[in-house]
């Protein structure tokens, strides 16, 4: 990023480095509040946190649910099963 | 038929079928076979492999259905069993390095829309957007894809994620992280191509 910046004691980049462990909220509570008060001051950051978090989101939201196993392999597996398990 | 009353979870159903139980276990496959293919198709590149690794899984659980003891999920239990069995299956590649990830944070960042003004997905999101996940996800790399799978499809904790891919806590949190980066560039682009 061309202009990063230091706001409440860190860098844009090291909010980068922690935004997994922040959505996942894995951080400890004073560095969390330290990425809050970045964010807050910092829009570049603030948008990308959000798109960040939207695209895991969707990743979360729309794949909960495996595709179902389609009927030729599930066929195949329960004969496996059935063959071999006596 | 069975002689067990109605198994209400995996657990009473795994239980059911160490004492020889095949209904009940039929019943625990249907649960989770989908699951369990979506994982194994992360392990390898051959499908024809991954159909056998997931019939390896089965009949593994099947034999090993004593050796559940609850402290994970059962998830992380047939997973792990997957990977194993999959390590099998691929027995030449096992000895293989895994791949050195080198790829900078800021660059993954950039790539993924850090530091730019547009915001595509806030709009685009909401259309189509379970097809251009999908597309988003399949774009990554076998490796990529595993960890997202386990930890934000499956929603395993880092614990057991780590323990599934024989991983650190520490390790399993970077790959996470840098997947989570090249999926938002995957999907950033997918949106910006208008799906």
């Amino acid at each position: 990023m061309d202009s990063e910046r230091l706001i409440a004691g860190l860098w844009c980049s090291e909010v980068l480095a922690d935004l997994s462990d922040y959505f996942d909220d894995q951080l400890p509570p004073e560095r969390r509040a330290q990425i809050e008060s970045h964010l807050r001051g910092c829009a570049v950051c603030e948008r990308f946190g959000g798109q960040f978090s939207a695209a895991v989101t969707a990743l979360r939201r729309t794949l909960t649910e495996p595709d179902p196993l389609d009927q030729g392999a599930s066929a195949r597996l329960r004969e496996r099963l059935r063959r071999e398990l006596k | 038929m069975s002689v067990h009353a109605e198994p209400e979870d995996d657990v009473a159903l795994l239980r059911c079928a160490e004492s020889g139980d095949r209904e009940a276990f039929d019943r625990f496959v249907e649960r989770h076979q989908a699951a369990v293919f979506r994982f194994v198709r992360t392990l390898g590149p051959d499908p024809a492999l991954s159909e056998d690794v997931l019939q390896e899984t089965f009949l593994a659980a099947w034999r090993r259905a004593r050796t559940f003891r609850g402290e994970s999920s059962v998830r992380t239990w047939l997973f792990t069993i997957a990977r194993n069995a999959t390590a099998r299956q691929y027995r030449r590649r096992v000895g293989e390095p895994e791949r050195q990830d080198v790829a900078s944070l800021d660059d993954l960042g950039v790539a993924a829309g850090w530091g730019t003004d547009s915001d595509p997905e806030a709009t685009a999101i909401q259309q189509e957007q379970r097809a251009a996940v999908v597309r988003a996800l399949e774009a990554l790399d076998a490796e990529d894809r595993r960890v997202l799978v386990l930890r934000d499809l499956e929603q395993l904790n880092g614990e057991d994620a780590a323990a599934v891919l024989g991983l650190t806590l520490a390790a399993l949190k970077s790959r996470l992280h840098r997947a989570r980066l090249r999926f938002a560039a995957h999907l950033r682009r997918e949106i910006a191509d208008g799906f």
